[in-house]
């Protein structure tokens, strides 16, 4: 069933991304975009279904994998969207976030279920879902950011090199983005910093270690001193160009963190619960 | 083809200088006053006038353009050799250019729409336009819109002022609360200081050499002046500069914008540069977070707009050609409409009366069904001959061919001739509203 409702979100997601990319290229049309933005809402809640049902199904332990972790990430990135529209109303902003829901999606919907083979009595923690929940939607955030800061990369070379053509006229503009990014950075640093010591707690009631170097949190410890040390850069005027690319940077890093790290060794955050 | 049709006499940017354009053009009571007036010609249908400060254009629907024409040369003999008149179709078309801003000094401007709008809305509070005003500005109005959603005419944009705004817009979104800084009281530096306005622009800070005219600058543009001196503090606060002055050299170097980037802490900073020769150095973009362009820039992206303009202009008249030739079929159409309408009238009266004799003299020996017989038969033979009519008629009309509805009102002797020749004296536009409809 889960299966079946995902498929059903992925198809709708790849109309709402089709209509945000075709707004972005025919910005004459707002009714695609609303269209879009209607499909993406639809997509979203049919989602949530699948997460449900996969929930009761698997007992939620499917986000421990790549490929659930995937689809609660999709998730959290289109509820994120949501919640930013409904505040900033960009709808060209949709058309950076939204694919990158469905090439998220996409891979989920091959290969068959990809479950632990036995539940260790460990994880069933309290801590736990607090503790991947805060990860991913930090995660969410800082993706969001990533891409606005991209969109601010992308419209300064046009405002700087004097190209007035379609990009300049599609883009926001900078500040708006400037500002945009750092909002979402500060969110998800508060939701990173919640992930990293509920990891600490739990890690400390299941195994009696709170911090063990393992190569995740290495990553994830850097990415968040790089966030907060960008909150605080901001905090005294720091502006513009760099602030993008450091957002950039702080995404390659919690990115790698998440997808890379786990898979190749076989840490606790990689599946491994002993 | 009918005595009644569009006239249009008038002047525009193309034809007449400003100094005639002036005298002619008129607003509020006065207009409304020669609407009055040219609505109580006898020869007058339906009348209204677009006065604008580009063009003043006088349509008048009905048999001759001598009003229009008296229009202008009471308001100023010397218009007389500067007006153009088109009638008929041309007209129409004329009219459709103008409300897609085909005709306008500045191609795809937008204003031009409205300005017809409100021309139709004073004629038609003024009782002066009537159904055929209506439907024609109607149909005006949907071509301009076409034109505008169907190609770029409109797009881009088409002065140095306006390019400043859009830059200033992308960079920062909103002005409210930045500082916008005048160096140099030139005169466009002024003026695009005020197009700044639109941005939410409040505090707006004038420096000059001169300090006189840099205060004259400031009262004029409501910000406050401050003394030349103070150039490299102003530079790191402010947000936007807009640089006139007539020094001969770069006012504002790369070292002076580099001195206050600390202050600035990547604080976007855009160089507007109006002046020739150039006040402001190029180099000034290689520091990050500074965008510098000067009046080239600028100019190229209006040159640019022209140019796509002219290309998306042709495209446009294809529209309003169309539009323009559909809307003189709907009116052939609906001047076939009455005569079809009475020719079935009279058929169906012919018929009736025939029933009803055929009836009275052999009723009693009928019953139910044998009456309702004698009825339907009445109506197939009605039916049958008239199918042919009404159907090269309908062909008629959508062909453009205006002489067969007059032809068949003569061979069937219908009395309410919509199109009658001699229709030039009483209620003209009451006739020729009811023709149209």
């Amino acid at each position: 069933m889960s299966s079946l409702l995902l498929r059903v979100a992925a198809a709708v997601y790849v109309a709402a991304a089709a209509g945000f990319v075709f707004y972005f290229a025919r910005p004459k049309h707002p009714r695609v975009a609303s269209l879009a933005q209607a499909a993406l809402a639809a997509g979203f809640a049919v989602h949530a279904g699948a997460i449900g049902f996969g929930c009761a199904e698997f007992g939620g332990l499917e986000f421990f994998t790549l490929r659930g972790g995937a689809i609660f990430f999709a998730w959290l990135l289109a509820a994120g969207f949501l919640l930013f529209q409904r505040f900033y109303r960009m709808p060209s902003v949709g058309a950076f976030v939204v694919p990158l829901i469905v090439m998220l999606l996409i891979p989920t919907l091959f290969g068959a279920l990809n479950l632990p083979s036995e539940i260790p009595p460990v994880v069933k923690s309290r801590w736990l879902p607090v503790h991947v929940s805060a990860s991913f939607a930090g995660l969410a955030c800082f993706a969001l950011a990533a891409g606005v800061a991209a969109m601010y990369l992308l419209q300064e070379r046009e405002v700087k090199g004097k190209r007035f053509g379609a990009l300049f006229s599609r883009l926001p503009p900078l500040e708006s983005l400037d500002r945009l990014n750092h909002r979402l950075v500060r969110i998800g640093f508060v939701l990173f910093t919640v992930a990293l010591v509920t990891g600490v707690i739990f890690s400390h009631h299941a195994w009696g270690r709170a911090w063990e170097w393992d190569q995740k949190q290495v990553f994830s410890l850097a990415a968040w001193l790089l966030y907060g040390a960008l909150i605080q850069l901001r905090r005294s005027g720091w502006h513009g160009r760099r602030n993008a690319i450091l957002t950039l940077v702080g995404f390659a890093i919690v990115f790698v963190s998440f997808v890379g790290v786990g898979q190749v060794s076989g840490s606790r955050h990689g599946g491994s619960y002993k | 083809m009918s005595a009644r049709e569009l006239h249009l006499v008038g002047l525009s940017h193309k034809s007449a200088p400003i100094e005639v354009r002036e005298k002619v053009a008129l607003s509020g009571d006065a207009l409304r006053d020669a609407l009055a007036e040219l609505k109580g010609c006898p020869d007058v249908g339906e009348a209204f006038v677009i006065s604008t400060c580009n063009r003043v254009e006088v349509y008048v629907y009905g048999d001759s353009a001598c009003r229009a024409e008296e229009f202008f040369t009471k308001r100023s003999p010397a218009a007389a050799g500067h007006l153009y008149a088109k009638r008929g179709h041309e007209a129409v078309r004329h009219l459709f250019r103008v409300a897609a801003s085909l005709d306008s000094l500045v191609v795809g401007e937008q204003q031009i729409l409205g300005q017809v709008k409100e021309a139709y809305g004073v004629a038609s509070a003024a009782g002066a336009a009537g159904s055929y005003v209506s439907r024609l500005c109607n149909k005006a109005f949907a071509t301009a819109k076409r034109v505008r959603t169907e190609t770029d005419i409109g797009r881009g944009m088409t002065s140095a002022s306006q390019v400043a705004v859009d830059l200033v817009a992308k960079i920062f979104g909103d002005l409210k609360g930045r500082m916008v800084l005048l160096v140099g009281a030139g005169k466009m530096g002024a003026l695009s200081a005020k197009a700044l306005e639109v941005l939410g622009a409040d505090r707006i800070v004038v420096t000059n050499r001169s300090a006189q005219r840099g205060q004259d600058l400031a009262t004029e543009v409501g910000g406050v002046f401050r003394p030349w001196e103070e150039l490299e503090t102003l530079l790191s606060e402010a947000a936007v500069a807009i640089v006139s002055t007539g020094a001969p050299t770069y006012v504002i170097t790369k070292e002076l914008v580099k001195r206050t980037l600390k202050a600035r802490r990547h604080r976007s900073l855009a160089l507007i540069d109006l002046a020739v020769p150039r006040n402001v150095d190029p180099a000034c973009s290689d520091l990050e977070d500074v965008y510098a362009y000067d009046i080239d820039d600028l100019d190229k992206v209006v040159a640019a707009t022209h140019e796509a303009r002219r290309g998306e202009a042709q495209r446009a008249e294809t529209i309003v050609e169309a539009e323009a030739i559909a809307f003189a079929k709907e009116r052939e159409a609906r001047a076939a409409l009455p005569v079809m309408i009475a020719l079935r009238r009279k058929a169906a009266a012919v018929a009736a009366a025939e029933v009803a004799r055929t009836l009275a003299r052999t009723g009693g020996r009928l019953d139910e069904r044998g009456r309702e017989s004698v009825e339907a038969m009445a109506q197939a033979i009605v039916n049958k001959l008239l199918h042919l009519p009404t159907a090269r008629l309908k062909q008629a009309a959508s062909d453009g061919d205006s002489a067969l509805p007059g032809v068949v009102a003569e061979l069937f002797g219908i009395q309410d001739e919509p199109q009658a020749q001699g229709d030039r004296s009483g209620t003209g536009a009451a006739r020729a509203a009811a023709s149209e409809k």
